[in-house]
């Protein structure tokens, strides 16, 4: 390649300008940058390359960060609704008040119509369902027409019933306390075979007719308060063969387990005796057996 | 060598220089290019995925709608209206239609006035190029942040049709006071549809988005206007319009849709309802979730209560002898008083009505919730009610208002003074309570002991700390508004205490229920007890320091108390019938006394009672005159306030009291 000599005239310098090559050389860069002016060709050649680069590029920026945040939201809202239906649906499905109690979660009640609490109440025995509230009360509340809505709440290992009206106004405020929790529970221990089955009842388990003896030594106002309802037992079929006293009270009564067998089947029943009424029940039982034994002693002497 | 030679030579120097600079130039462009590319963000497809935020709503208790917060009513091209396309247009990007994202000789202009005038910068962003940046991009200014909003601008050109883009642009800037899109603007502004605007309208709305706060109508209508006439400029000169026309339209009547102060984006009392779902839910839920807020505030109250205590503070300023509020609004937040009333419902603790200042887009701090101010005498009816209860005193015990000394183990002696200086001897204990008797209410805590009088204002749902110190009978321990109508409601519903609420029920955008408000209340205080203080506190408005609520010509049954602090720094009214509740606080931010010209303080039967009366004249017109329950085993007795004898039919001015049973008085009453 010859050595590129450096112009030493205008002569020189005007015919290398105007050669061919120079000259086409600008009206390349000329029609690019006019074409440019014209038809955008830059923009466009870039704006469509970038089209296809779109798909592996990420999703930043605001508007993708707002499409995240309402995913977040929409997934939190989700969870909150999903929560609030399940504790609904069980709640909606529970037969008692300890189911209620076991799936209420502390930070969130559930609602349920009037006729449910209706339902669960009118499933207690008479004597514990008089402690949540008296049926007079529910049938004067009922008649007024405005209970429609019952909201139970946590409270503590309890529950409040809060009785609404449409407005969610509370109209009857009502506390079931973990003892009476514990009572409604026990009486669906009437499942279990044997008093043994039962360990509250172990100290004082006694014989049917010894049992049923010492019940006859009492008016029968005092034994309708040792055994609220006898018509219960009256309804189920068998033999009952021994009966025992709980060691507790709770919320004023004392539990009394019936062994009822029927056949080879043997099933417990639990009856809430009022406290003060067992308690002189229990001493009378107590006292027969002080006697049968100082008889048998003297006897075995 | 010959010059020519020499200047050739120059020149082909300065050829290949700028040669070589160009190439370098593109070379750096081609890097940044690569450079701006490796993480230049997606565009989403279709470009309307920026309308799928619902919208967050808040609802008033009448069900009128008082906020909406994020979400978009994106609506077609079509139906906006070709006034504001074409003022757009105008104003923002007039090459639109030719360009491909962006304006060159608009780009050099902008570049050249940058440059080389000194102080001016002057934007060439396209409505492309500002899309892509309100999509994608913060308001940092960087080169590299402006080269990939040029980027995505060029795609989203490429990508898209320029109807898509106007539209998209259209639906989605700011103009403002919470609007988002035109339609929402044409609906907050003018209460239409985007697609009935006029030009004087369209072109008023395509001002704003420039600056929306700069140029809100609401605040600044003439500035909005002067933006106005600039869009008509731009109209005319691109050849929308003729001159004519855009004079017209500049001398059109615009009437604004008129917004309620209160419930306006950002009021007081939105800002409490926000606060609560935003700590409940998170920010995410409340900003993008699209809830639906059901509220208990009432829009009319509301309006109420924003205008009376304006007024009030108006009144209020002319009486300290202070210039008018908004003449010099650099300072008007210091120099001039505030003001706070709250309302809640009493069966229930439903705020029915906020106000936490003066004005809000002046000063956002909530004074009804967050300023713990001292209640001063405001706080006696819980001193009362402590002695009723626990000493079983009754508003016929005689005492005697007198120099008080009372020995604080640690501290030198408290020695309250009565308001005035004066004390009157022998009086009972409503009279004094009416009368604000301090050196009796001081006798009272001394003989109960603060922390008895404490434990009743909890009761009543007073939260914030309290001093267990004897001076809190005279309220020295701050308070908020708000517990004070809540707390007072406690003793308008005779003893049940009601928690104060603004939010009965949250759903979410499918109308599924989050939550929902048990409306209950509690009884903490005793029935008959309470109606003593309640009968005292209705003689406060009827005979004692309350009685300007009377004389302004509210006349309901009500009850309530004055309290003004040390140095006149806070005035009070809290003050309730059956069913409402309301207090009111006055006073400087600062801890300034307030008086008036000659020098006289400010107590709160003059700063704080007349701003009451005016809410509760208003709040209550039409309603029935309802009593306050009576308990069954209270008993009037009319008392001579002196002897504390049963009165006589020559006694002057007996007072009938309001006894429990057991406490008739038969002849002297016991002397405390």
């Amino acid at each position: 390649m010859a050595d590129w000599i450096d112009p030493q005239d205008i002569r020189e310098w005007s015919r290398r300008l105007f050669a061919l090559r120079p000259i086409l050389l600008v009206l390349l860069v000329s029609a690019i940058f006019i074409l440019e002016l014209r038809i955008d060709w830059i923009e466009r050649a870039l704006g469509a390359y970038l089209v296809t680069t779109n798909v592996a590029r990420p999703e930043s920026g605001a508007i993708w960060e707002k499409g995240k945040q309402t995913l977040t939201a929409r997934k939190t809202l989700e969870q909150i609704v999903t929560d609030r239906q399940a504790s609904q649906r069980i709640a909606r499905d529970a037969t008692t008040f300890n189911q209620i109690a076991a799936n209420v979660s502390p930070d969130q009640g559930v609602m349920l119509s009037d006729d449910h609490f209706r339902k669960l109440y009118l499933s207690l025995p008479r004597e514990i369902a008089q402690e949540i509230i008296s049926p007079f009360e529910l049938v004067r509340l009922a008649s007024e027409g405005k209970w429609r809505r019952t909201y139970f709440e946590k409270a503590g290992a309890g529950l409040m019933v809060y009785l609404l009206d449409l407005n969610n106004r509370v109209l009857q405020q009502l506390k079931i306390t973990p003892s009476l929790l514990i009572h409604f529970e026990r009486e669906q221990f009437a499942q279990v075979e044997t008093l043994e089955d039962l360990p509250y009842f172990e100290n004082r388990v006694y014989p049917a007719d010894r049992f049923f003896d010492a019940l006859e030594a009492f008016p029968e106002d005092v034994r309708r308060s040792m055994v609220p309802n006898p018509e219960r037992l009256l309804r189920i079929s068998g033999q009952i063969m021994r009966v025992g006293i709980s060691d507790e009270a709770v919320s004023g009564f004392i539990e009394i387990g019936f062994e009822i067998i029927n056949g080879s089947r043997r099933k417990v029943i639990i009856v809430q005796g009022h406290e003060w009424a067992v308690w002189r029940l229990r001493s009378h039982l107590e006292e027969q057996k002080s006697s049968a034994d100082i008889i048998s002693d003297t006897l075995e002497n | 060598m010959t010059f020519a030679t020499t200047f050739i030579r120059r020149l082909s120097g300065i050829f290949y220089l700028a040669l070589g600079l160009a190439g370098l130039g593109a070379l750096l462009a081609i890097g940044l290019f690569f450079s701006a590319l490796s993480d230049l963000p997606r565009v989403p497809e279709p470009l309307s995925r920026i309308i799928e935020t619902p919208p967050t709503e808040i609802f008033a208790a009448t069900g009128e709608r008082i906020m909406v917060i994020g979400g978009r009513e994106a609506i077609p091209l079509s139906r906006i209206s070709p006034y504001f396309v074409q003022a757009v247009i105008a104003t923002e990007d007039h090459r639109f239609w030719e360009h491909h994202g962006v304006d060159k000789v608009r780009t050099l202009k902008a570049l050249w006035v940058t440059l080389f005038e000194p102080g001016k910068v002057q934007g060439a962003s396209t409505i492309t190029q500002q899309l892509a940046k309100n999509l994608f991009f913060t308001y940092r200014r960087t080169v590299m942040r402006k080269f990939r909003e040029l980027l995505v601008a060029l795609q989203i050109e490429a990508q898209y049709a320029k109807g898509d883009i106007l539209e998209a642009y259209l639906n989605q800037i700011s103009f403002g006071v919470g609007a988002q899109g035109i339609e929402q603007a044409a609906q907050s502004f003018f209460g239409k549809s985007a697609a009935a605007l006029t030009l004087a309208e369209s072109t008023l709305l395509a001002g704003l988005p420039k600056s929306p706060t700069r140029y809100n109508p609401y605040l600044h209508f003439d500035r909005a206007k002067k933006r106005q006439k600039i869009v008509l400029s731009r109209m005319v000169a691109v050849g929308y319009i003729n001159p004519e026309d855009a004079q017209s339209a500049f001398k059109e009547n615009l009437f604004l849709q008129p917004r309620s102060e209160g419930t306006r984006t950002g009021s007081y009392f939105l800002d409490v309802v926000l606060n609560e779902v935003e700590e409940r839910y998170g920010p995410e839920v409340l900003y993008h979730g699209g809830l639906k807020v059901m509220t208990t505030l009432d829009p009319l109250l509301q309006s109420w209560a924003v205008e009376s205590v304006q007024n009030g503070l108006a009144k209020l300023d002319e009486i300290l002898g202070i210039r008018k509020y908004g003449v010099d609004s650099r300072d008007d937040a210091v120099t001039h008083p505030q003001g706070a009333l709250v309302a809640v419902e009493t069966n229930s603790g439903a705020v029915k009505a906020m106000v936490g200042g003066r004005d809000y887009s002046e000063t956002e701090f909530n004074r009804a919730v967050q300023n713990n101010r001292l209640p001063g005498s405001g706080f006696k009816p819980f001193v009362y009610y402590t002695v009723f209860e626990k000493l079983d005193l009754s508003p016929a015990t005689l005492v005697v208002d007198k120099k008080v000394n009372i020995p604080v183990v640690g501290t030198p002696d408290w020695r309250p003074k009565n308001f005035g200086g004066k004390y009157a001897g022998p009086m009972i204990l409503k009279e004094a309570l009416m009368k604000s008797v301090n050196s009796v209410a001081a006798q009272l805590v001394e003989r109960i002991g603060p922390d008895a009088v404490i434990e009743v204002s909890r009761r009543c749902g007073i939260k914030s700390p309290l001093s267990s110190v004897y001076s809190v009978a005279l309220g020295t321990s701050g308070v908020s508004p708000l517990e004070m109508a809540s707390a007072f409601a406690t003793f308008a519903t005779g003893g049940i205490r009601h928690t104060p609420f603004w939010i009965r029920r949250v759903e979410d955008p499918l109308g599924r229920i989050l939550e929902e408000r048990i409306v209950g209340g509690k009884r903490s205080l005793d029935a008959s007890v309470t109606y003593q203080v309640v009968d005292m506190m209705q003689g406060v408005l009827n005979n004692g320091t309350g009685s300007i609520v009377r004389r302004m010509g509210f006349d309901l049954p009500a009850a309530g108390k004055t309290g003004t602090s040390d140095g006149y720094h806070d005035a009070w009214f809290t003050g309730f019938t059956p069913t409402l509740c309301v207090s009111v606080w006055v006073g400087y931010d600062r801890g300034v006394g307030m008086r008036d010209a000659n020098g006289k303080g400010i107590t709160g039967a003059r700063g704080a009672a007349p701003i009451w009366t005016d809410f509760m004249i208003k709040a209550t017109n039409g309603e029935p005159a309802r009593e306050f329950a009576i308990p069954s085993d209270i008993q009037f007795q009319s008392i001579d306030p002196v002897t504390g004898f049963a009165a006589k039919q020559w006694t002057p001015n007996p007072v009938r009291v309001a006894l429990r049973q057991g406490q008739e008085v038969q002849g002297r009453e016991e002397t405390f």
